[in-house]
């Protein structure tokens, strides 16, 4: 029996558990929250602690409560154009920074791969670095930088370049709000890039070079189809997260900037309608998560 | 209301008394940022042994997020009245054990019967502290820009010639649907406490025709930004204009703020004390909220914030340059103009959010 | 298809005649790495049409001086000359030379087709060419199934093919070969290097190749130059190397070689006369490279092949005779090795063809042999 257990069960247990931990990690912190905010989703306000019905308390409760729940809320959404136009305002302007933050990142990374050794891991901590402030503080440092009286403003007066009464208007724009994502997200683009483009065997262009491709060429047909899975990962990393940002449009960007992010703080804490916040945050999770795994089907037939 | 004076720095926990035991009594208290002389609370430890567990927050819809969820934790809680009123009707509020608080008699009965719009019967809460919502400028801009400049006018911000005027100096809202939509209402001569779908739309309008001249919408900017001489116009809260009016006189950088309450009436808020159903020690809470109505102690409250207090008794206490002051208590008349408004209930809030986002964004 | 070309070899010395230009010349080429001298004041031709090997051990520069040639390194002293044109400042990519890398540098995301015709769509030819081309070199290599892979679907052989067929699709006027065989099975290596052979010749194109394997070397080569820690040790024919080493190294490091040592006791004309010593023999043999003196320490290089082992005593007066017992034997199917101890504790083979399948050796171990070996057979190097 016993030795049943060490040959047969004990390895076969150990296996298993190693699998299961990260499927208990999703089940526990993304499917278990997700299906209580479908539930929130498809209940309705109430002027209550918590401000909604139907309230669940067993399981048994479901199956009676079952017809109480709504569709209402999901109706709501398509009837009033605000929120398909913050849906497609969020992903135009997660779609701009992203490739923004390609443009910006690609070369950084690239510079960092192509360091002397000795370098690359203070360049690395170097990109790290800012993390260690609040990112809030590092985003409220950029309305110092770009607010009218703000430091470019000066840079550039003391420079001669604008007049004493001129300033630069970009703080309380669109233009700041892809600046400041620009700037808070870069190391999710920096890095990824750059662990692609570290392994890249610098022999490759040496070998692309002795077949007579001149550089420019050999970075278009060796350096970036070979850094792709880098480039994949960073603009997911990135454009995932941008979509729902809500603290750097609030902070840097004018009321004009209508990103979905902020539409769900009014719905849940303005109109302190939790079940339409619920259904704003399910349709934006249907949005992104369907791409993706069409995505990476398409990535495992490739 | 946002007083803060650093975002980020949400919530600060000040644990006040020294060598805190196990089975130390406590009170939980949670209140706006900057609120408080804070050498209150030592002496109420002092006085009675209780700890504060001391908290704050700078924006009260995530105060009734949480109180909604329930389980806070907190035993006492300063809330402006309409979010007070709807919290009371979600049942998060308990009634208040009034044996326990005999300094209720210090409280004056204007105040107090303008609490009761909220709390029918001042069943659940005591007022706090009060202020109102009107118009900071920089004096020696405003003059600069427009020498008759209607200062002590909605017109300063709602009328389109006269705020354009001012785009290019800057001017900035409270980003604070329930402040400014009343106020346009006023402006327009209707209820400013009208929940009517038609009447919130108009006044929806009339923000939307002077947005383009607004630089911001925000609750907390306009502090420094008009304390530093960044912008010259700001619709905020009188306390934080009245702070951005001390702070560039200690930076003596040449600006001058100045408050009023515009003639044609403006919204008077009440930031009231009240003790969560499930507060933990709900003894203590009494006797924090009975200790903070004692005369001397508000007092020095209201002289630390420049907001004014209910407390009638307190007056012979206050600072007489702040008690003469009407930009913080106002004079009779001012104070007959004063309006206040009631809960928005979910469907007039959704309308009321609406018209904000449309004002802000166009959409 | 290349057409195997008539019988190999016609005589083929440009390096004889003093009219003809070299096509690839490094002239005093140094290359140094921090303070480290891979390639050191090295000075070397190659011609037109030439298969030139170089051989040498692990480390001793023969990767840096192909790099040096395909533009990857600079070198630091000297320069480089192609068809009397100096190198220097022109970019690898515009070099009519292709190298195939000792790593293969296969690119991962191109087919086995799309590697090989990488080159060609540099040069812009047409789709149609290109297509003929690399079919062609499919074939030549023995890939012609695989075209549709990607690298890492090969096996180490295959990709060495594929790195090999890359670089020669572009029939570059030089083409650098480092370790190109060194993955492949013997009998597909040997059919390469004929393929190899014969392509260099139709083609005339220029051949540099490096390899550890010197039976390789001396198969495809015309010429040879045998490196030691970055300087050229000696260059010549496959013949010259093995049976005229110019030095001690090369002798010892090209084949196997008995070496005697000695000291020179007489000198003349062509023959040089060494006392042994350590073995108690006199020695009479030509001199090799270099001015031999009476009283010098030298030695007596025989290559194992040219000993011939006897059980009987030759007779009286035979010069050059060495007398052991059979230490060791060791079969290697075409040939044995027979070890014999000399009297003074030293070892010498000797290589006897195995001609008929008797399984009974005439001369087994720990049986009293003679040794012999023509006048000529061996050579004296200094030390
Ligand atoms: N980039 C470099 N930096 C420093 N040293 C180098 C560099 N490249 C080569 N070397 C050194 O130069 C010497 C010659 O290297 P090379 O690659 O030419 O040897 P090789 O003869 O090709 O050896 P192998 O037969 O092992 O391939 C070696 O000692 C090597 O360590
Ligand atoms: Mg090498």
């Amino acid at each position: 029996m016993a030795e049943r257990w060490t040959q047969d069960v004990k390895p076969f247990l150990a296996k298993w558990a190693l699998v299961a931990v990260p499927y208990l990690w999703s089940l526990l912190f993304f499917l278990a929250p997700f299906l209580i905010i479908l539930k929130i989703s498809l209940s309705q306000t109430a002027i209550a602690m918590p401000p909604y019905v139907p309230v669940i308390g067993s399981l048994g409760d479901f199956w009676a409560k079952l017809s109480d729940f709504t569709f209402d809320n999901y109706v709501f959404l398509t009837e009033d154009p605000l929120y398909y136009s913050a849906y497609l305002s969020s992903l135009r302007i997660a779609l701009v920074s992203t490739i923004l933050l390609l443009i910006v990142g690609y070369p950084i990374a690239y510079g960092m791969a192509r360091a002397p050794k000795s370098l690359r891991n203070a360049l690395v901590m170097a990109v790290i670095l800012p993390f260690w402030t609040s990112f809030l503080i590092r985003v409220y440092a950029w309305i110092g930088i770009l607010k009218p009286e703000g430091l470019i403003t000066i840079a550039l007066q003391s420079l001669g370049i604008l007049g004493p009464d001129e300033q630069i208007h970009v703080y309380n724009t669109e233009t700041a709000v892809f600046i400041g994502i620009v700037y808070s997200y870069l190391p999710f683009m920096v890095l990824p890039l750059y662990a692609a483009l570290e392994k890249l065997d610098a022999t490759l262009l040496e070998a692309a070079a002795d077949l007579g491709c001149p550089p420019t060429k050999s970075f278009w047909v060796i350096t970036f189809p070979l850094s792709l899975p880098g480039v994949i990962a960073g603009c997911f990393l990135c454009f995932i997260p941008i979509v729902g940002e809500f603290v750097i449009p609030d902070l840097l960007g004018g009321s004009e900037t209508l990103m979905i992010g902020k539409t769900l703080w009014a719905e849940f804490f303005n109109n302190r309608d939790w079940p339409v916040s619920s259904a704003v945050a399910v349709v934006l999770l249907i949005i992104l998560v369907v791409p993706i795994v069409i995505f990476q089907n398409q990535q495992k037939k490739a | 209301m946002v007083r803060q004076r650093l975002l980020g720095a949400a919530a600060l926990t000040v644990a006040l008394a020294t060598g805190a035991a196990a089975q130390e009594k406590v009170v939980n208290v949670y209140n706006w940022s900057d609120y408080i002389d804070e050498s209150v609370l030592e002496e109420f430890t002092k006085e009675t042994g209780i700890k504060v567990v001391y908290d704050v927050f700078d924006n009260q819809d995530i105060v009734e997020t949480k109180m909604l969820a329930g389980g806070s934790g907190y035993d006492v809680v300063v809330i402006t009245g309409p979010f007070l009123a709807r919290q009371i009707a979600a049942g998060v509020y308990q009634p208040l054990d009034k044996s326990k608080l005999p300094n209720l008699s210090n409280m004056g009965p204007e105040v107090t019967n303008r609490v009761a719009e909220y709390d029918p019967g001042n069943e659940y809460g005591v007022d706090y502290m009060w202020g109102t919502t009107g118009i900071g400028y920089n004096v020696e801009k405003i003059k600069a820009i427009m020498p008759d400049a209607p200062v002590n006018s909605w017109d300063m911000v709602f009328k389109p010639e006269i705020v354009s005027k001012f785009k290019d100096c800057g001017v900035q809202f409270l980003d604070a649907s329930e402040e400014l939509i009343p106020a346009a209402l006023k402006y327009l001569g209707k209820d400013p406490d009208s929940k009517d779908a038609a009447d919130m739309e108009e006044a929806g309008k009339l923000l939307a025709s002077v947005k383009p001249y607004v630089q911001k919408f925000h609750s907390s900017e306009y502090i420094n930004a008009l304390a530093n001489g960044d912008i010259c116009l700001a619709v905020g809260y009188s306390g934080d204009i009245l702070q951005a009016r001390n702070r560039a006189a200690e930076a003596n950088n040449g600006v001058t703020i100045n408050y009023v309450i515009p003639k044609e009436g403006a919204n008077m808020w009440f930031d009231i004390m009240a003790i969560p159903k499930d507060a933990p020690n709900p003894d203590a809470a009494h006797a924090f909220m009975n200790f903070m109505m004692k005369p001397e102690v508000i007092a020095k409250s209201t002289n630390y914030v420049a907001y004014a207090n209910g407390n009638l008794a307190s007056q012979k206490f206050v600072d007489p340059a702040i008690l003469a002051d009407t930009a913080i208590y106002p004079d009779k008349e001012t104070l007959a103009n004063l309006f206040s408004t009631t809960p928005y209930d979910a469907k007039a809030q959704r309308v009321l959010t609406r018209v904000w986002t449309s004002v802000k964004t166009g959409m | 298809m290349i057409e195997a070309v008539g019988p190999i070899k016609r005589k083929f010395a440009p390096w004889d005649d003093p009219t003809l230009k070299p096509f690839i010349r490094f002239e005093n080429v140094t290359k140094r790495f921090g303070d480290f001298t891979a390639v050191d004041n090295l000075t070397l031709d190659i011609y037109e049409r030439e298969f030139f090997a170089l051989l040498g051990p692990s480390g001793c520069g023969k990767t840096t001086l192909m790099r040096m040639l395909a533009g990857f390194e600079q070198p630091t002293e000297g320069r480089i000359l192609l068809d009397g044109k100096d190198l220097s400042g022109i970019p690898p990519y515009k070099r009519p030379v292709n190298m195939m890398f000792q790593s293969y540098a296969l690119f991962p995301h191109m087919t086995v087709e799309g590697n090989i015709a990488f080159g060609l769509k540099q040069e812009g030819m047409d789709t149609s060419n290109i297509n003929t081309r690399v079919a062609e070199m499919l074939e030549l290599v023995k890939l012609e199934k695989f075209a549709k892979r990607k690298p890492h679907q090969l096996s180490g052989g295959q990709r060495q093919r594929v790195a090999l067929a890359r670089s020669l699709a572009k029939r570059p006027k030089v083409l650098l070969l480092d370790e190109p065989l060194g993955a492949l099975d013997r009998k597909l290596r040997e059919e390469t290097q004929f393929e190899l052979m014969d392509i260099q010749m139709e083609l005339g194109m220029t051949f540099l190749i490096v390899t550890h394997d010197q039976e390789e070397a001396m198969t495809v080569s015309d010429r040879i130059a045998v490196m030691n820690h970055g300087i050229i040790a000696q260059i010549g024919t496959a013949s010259e190397i093995y049976e005229q080493p110019a030095s001690r190294y090369v002798a010892d490091f090209v084949g196997d070689i008995n070496l005697i040592d000695g000291t020179v006791t007489a000198v003349d004309d062509d023959n040089v006369t060494l006392h042994c010593a350590g073995v108690d023999a006199t020695i009479v043999a030509e001199a090799g490279a270099g001015e031999v003196a009476v009283g010098a320490e030298a030695g007596f290089a025989i290559r194992p092949e040219k000993v011939q082992i006897s059980l009987e005593a030759p007779p009286a007066g035979t010069p050059n005779v060495l007398s052991g017992e059979v230490w060791d034997i060791g079969y290697l199917g075409d040939i044995s090795v027979y070890r014999v101890r000399l009297a003074g504790g030293s070892i010498v083979k000797a290589t006897v063809a195995n001609l008929t399948r008797i399984v009974e050796r005439p001369i087994t171990w720990e049986d009293k042999v003679y040794l012999t070996w023509p006048a000529d057979a061996g050579v004296i190097l200094l030390k």
